[in-house]
């Protein structure tokens, strides 16, 4: 099957280094500490952030730094064909372990011993990509609770089809049976927090797909911290200090 | 508060330091406001900023405020409240022993109110507080390691209005809203509901906020007012506040 046309044009008509269209909302859920809905194209996922608060189960409590908690749930209506198990299957605990500790790493967690934060990501809508999608709006939930973070932590996957590297794959294209890496980054500081690849490549057209990547994170990262000062700009507050 | 020393003074006229040009802008996790080799002496940094080297690093999105001569810090508006010293709370209380109880203020860790932090308190006559009372105290002393400490009476001694909230209805809003509310001159919507009703209010920076009033129907429309309000510019506010009050007046 061909994945990119000889014009250079992808099945859903991208170029090969287009990432697709990025929507971000941000406090959905008013409940909540911190919430914020994404769509990468047509992935969509809605991201909940509790805390923090006090550690549920006191053995478990850090002398030292917040304990981050990431569940990672699917929703049985994201698929093409009903999912019977939203978690508590591989695929879910071990994303949600990917998902903390690239979220951790973003975290000052030093700054909050002794208490826990909750994140709970689930996915509306599967169409490839979730992983990165789930971190991204992991990240704005984060910021819209006012967690401190040293930095926002941006993602994104890229693959390697018919000898061309692509940036953010969909359902179709990752189900290729190429290679699929998913990067998350830093992006002030330009540190990986996360680096996960399925299948093979070699070294020198690794390098190519892992920049391409990290540049699409760098694009979606632009595009985060633009909607969350346009959300902060009507929500902050206009006058001097507070004269009590 | 922190704070931290730049090395050396900047390359500015007569001494002073060059202020961000960060200031009064809105500001997101990440950004470098200041660098500080030429900030000058002394930087003092409040909530949401972190040092990071030499650079200012934002931690939280809002809106960057300076006052002169170097005091920085992040203004934002989160559910999530971060105790501070001689903030004023409105808090519920979750245990009761008998040296103090612990009270929720909705911050990232529970509180601790000495039972005889209170005016005219001693071992034998303690206030009588039960589990799930609402009570208006004032943050002692904030630490990273131990618990924030209240107290039911001002830095002399005396009640200053602080001490347990009998009956009336507490809800939850943001801590932007909660400073709006108590900041001076009178905020507009507390200004046009004291204009038409008679209610008592005790408002916490923490974004508890506690109503009492003769009936029901008024405790719910000031709460519902003041919800509202979070959004709207103070012209907004009092024609909100007008058309609520015109529906109470008619039977």
């Amino acid at each position: 099957m061909e994945y990119v046309s000889p014009e250079g044009l992808r099945l859903d008509g991208r170029r090969p280094k287009e990432v697709r269209q990025l929507k971000c909302e941000l406090a959905v859920l008013h409940r909540a500490d911190g919430s914020a809905y994404l769509e990468m194209g047509n992935t969509k996922v809605l991201a909940t952030v509790y805390g923090p608060h006090e550690v549920s189960q006191r053995s478990q409590s850090l002398h030292d730094r917040a304990l981050v908690h990431c569940e990672y749930s699917m929703a049985t209506f994201s698929t093409g064909e009903r999912r019977r198990r939203p978690k508590g299957d591989r695929r879910s605990v071990e994303l949600s372990l990917v998902i903390r500790q690239s979220m951790e790493a973003a975290i000052l967690t030093h700054l909050l011993p002794r208490t826990q934060i909750d994140i709970y990501v689930q996915v509306l809508q599967a169409d490839g990509g979730t992983r990165a999608a789930c971190i991204n709006a992991a990240t704005l939930a984060l910021a819209d609770a006012g967690v401190p973070m040293r930095d926002l932590v941006a993602s994104c996957a890229a693959g390697y089809l018919n000898g061309t590297p692509l940036l953010d794959l969909n359902y179709v294209e990752d189900s290729a049976g190429g290679p699929d890496l998913t990067v998350a980054l830093l992006p002030k500081a330009e540190k990986v927090t996360l680096l996960q690849m399925d299948s093979k490549l070699p070294l020198d057209t690794f390098e190519a797909v892992l920049g391409l990547a990290m540049d699409g994170c760098k694009a979606i990262a632009a595009h985060m911290r633009q909607a969350l000062l346009e959300h902060t700009r009507k929500q902050a507050v206009v006058r001097g200090p507070v004269r009590l | 508060m922190l704070q931290s020393s730049g090395q050396g003074d900047g390359p500015s006229t007569s001494g002073s330091e060059q202020a961000s040009s960060y200031v009064g802008q809105i500001v997101a996790p990440g950004d470098i406001v200041l660098d500080l080799t030429q900030a000058g002496k002394l930087v003092r940094i409040g909530g949401g900023l972190q040092q990071d080297g030499t650079s200012l690093v934002v931690t939280k999105a809002g809106r960057l405020r300076h006052t002169k001569p170097s005091k920085y810090w992040v203004e934002g508006s989160q559910r999530r409240y971060v105790p501070a010293v001689e903030d004023v709370v409105v808090g519920v209380v979750v245990e009761r022993y008998a040296e103090h109880l612990v009270i929720d203020i909705g911050g990232p860790v529970t509180a601790l109110l000495p039972a005889l932090a209170f005016e005219g308190a001693t071992r034998r006559n303690k206030p009588n507080l039960n589990i799930g009372d609402s009570v208006y105290a004032r943050v002692t002393s904030t630490s990273r390691d131990t618990e924030p400490t209240l107290a039911c009476h001002d830095a002399s001694g005396r009640a200053a209005g602080f001490g347990p909230l009998a009956k009336g209805y507490l809800f939850q809003c943001s801590t932007g809203l909660a400073r709006t509310l108590l900041s001076r001159p009178t905020c507009a919507v507390l200004e046009a509901l004291g204009g038409g009703l008679s209610f008592e209010l005790a408002v916490g920076m923490n974004g508890k906020v506690w109503v009492d009033a003769a009936s029901a129907a008024i405790t719910v429309l000031v709460a519902n007012a003041i919800i509202n309000s979070e959004f709207l510019s103070p012209t907004q506010a009092k024609i909100m506040v007008k058309s609520l009050l015109k529906q109470v007046q008619q039977p």
